[in-house]
């Protein structure tokens, strides 16, 4: 089916499925299919932020004071972060967004990745004030062989829907010759590998953060680089907030609330669904072992992490209906509550700048006329 | 305190918690030093995710995070009867 930026067709998006329905044409959020898209755009939007806000300057001393493998755990993490908001900012809207079909859900799509671009953007904002020039970083992301193992595992998914969706919507279904190869097309294939890729964006969402976002936390509990924790916390909450949405999604579609041929599919790939997710975590894992190989950390070391992550996936893994395979009961990091809590993200004016205010709330413009009736 | 702001909660056959209903279910487990697993708070993270087995809850925040219908979110909510619940 042919994609239109305005279907011309009536169609009752009360009555159409996410994704594979007609495309949306009326952007009307007066009533919704699923209510808590629109619910989580709103939440989304009140969280508002801009990396410029948070005063990251005090870090440029505290990072000339770390160890040599402080500065690779720091600045590793950093370049893998940027890859997967670069990666989170442009892939919901180029995959999901031809061929969404709920105007709500279109629209969270694109609030969605809008606030990975200003994650990206605060990276830029981290990263010039540590170095004069950060171009050696940013280049290293496409050269580093660790960062590039993931880069793969997390675009794949995205990429193969991307491209039967356009063999869709151009030829249609069918087989397909592109480049002496041949692909075949059809709605339950795509469903299939939208179902795949949705599960990876999930699992990326529900662990791949969570090992850098630990040790930026581990380094602000010895009151070191707190600007960079103040940005780091302002992602971690719009990151929880993210994968709400997409367990919202998955759920929907196992439960058959939404398309029925979803939620068959949701059972024949059951386990390559859990594979997907076991993957990421051991992938994440394995970072953990890169980012320490010089070294440790004051407070934080490869098997503590390795059992945080654990302990978030079976969470996050019972979250969408599947078992939790890890023996980890406890919290192993407790004092990263603290971080995550959102009301922390809040604090006291006169210790930092503020970034939870409103914006836009006071005319601030002052005219000559203003004074007309003033007599001295 | 009168005895009206007081309420159980049930974790297991053996474990009974009194609890204020003016505070979260949270904060109470938290009071009685039970460990819940938490994030946001505020209702859209689903880290606190809970099974309640008896009893009625009202919510001070809308919960945006996914809960099955057997399930609670203990950060943003109160119990308005005793409660029976199962801590992931």
């Amino acid at each position: 089916m042919k994609y239109t930026t305005f279907n011309q067709q009536s169609t009752n998006p009360l009555a159409e499925p996410m994704f594979f329905g007609n495309p949306v044409n009326v952007a009307r959020y007066d009533q919704q299919k699923h209510q808590i898209f629109e619910k989580l755009i709103e939440k989304q939007i009140s969280f508002f932020w801009r990396p410029e806000e948070v005063d990251v300057s005090k870090d440029r001393v505290d990072f000339q004071k770390l160890s040599e493998p402080e500065k690779h755990i720091f600045i590793s993490n950093l370049k893998y972060q940027t890859l997967l908001d670069s990666v989170q900012g442009r892939s919901p809207n180029i995959a999901f967004l031809p061929i969404v079909s709920l105007p709500e859900l279109e629209t969270w799509i694109e609030t969605w990745s809008f606030f990975e671009t200003i994650h990206s953007r605060s990276y830029t904002h981290i990263l010039r004030n540590l170095f004069a020039d950060p171009s050696e970083v940013f280049e290293d992301i496409v050269l580093n062989e660790e960062i590039k193992r993931r880069a793969t595992d997390i675009s794949r998914y995205y990429d193969d829907l991307i491209f039967a969706t356009q063999l869709w919507q151009t030829q249609g279904e069918g087989v397909h010759q592109v480049d002496g190869q041949s692909y075949t097309v059809n709605l339950r294939e795509l469903k299939k590998k939208m179902f795949l890729c949705m599960n990876s964006v999930n699992a990326l969402e529900a662990v791949r953060f969570y090992v850098s976002f630990a040790c930026t936390f581990a380094f602000a509990e010895r009151e070191l680089m707190e600007g960079n924790s103040k940005i780091i916390r302002l992602i971690a909450r719009d990151e929880n907030l993210h994968l709400s949405s997409t367990q919202h999604i998955l759920n929907l579609w196992a439960k058959g609330k939404d398309d029925p041929e979803m939620a068959e599919i949701a059972e024949e790939c059951r386990e390559e669904a859990r594979d997907i997710f076991l993957n990421a975590v051991e992938q994440e894992k394995q970072w953990a072992a890169y980012l320490f190989q010089h070294g440790s950390m004051i407070g934080l070391n490869k098997d503590i992490l390795c059992q945080y992550v654990e302990y978030i996936a079976n969470h996050r893994m019972a979250a969408i209906g599947m078992d939790t395979p890890f023996e980890v009961k406890s919290n192993p990091l407790p004092w990263m509550n603290n971080y995550l809590n959102s009301d922390n993200v809040q604090v006291a004016p006169q210790e930092s700048e503020i970034s939870s205010y409103l914006v836009g709330q006071i005319d601030s413009e002052v005219s000559v006329d203003d004074f007309g009736d003033f007599d001295l | 305190m009168k005895m009206d702001k007081l309420y159980i909660i049930h974790l297991d056959e053996q474990t009974q918690l009194a609890c204020h209903k003016d505070q979260t279910l949270l904060e109470n487990l938290e009071a009685h030093k039970v460990e819940v697993h938490f994030h946001c708070r505020e209702g859209f993270c689903g880290a606190c995710r809970t099974k309640l087995i008896e009893g009625q809850v009202e919510y001070i925040t809308d919960p945006l995070a996914y809960i099955d219908d057997d399930e609670i979110l203990p950060c943003c909510c109160k119990a308005k009867s005793d409660l029976k619940i199962k801590l992931s």
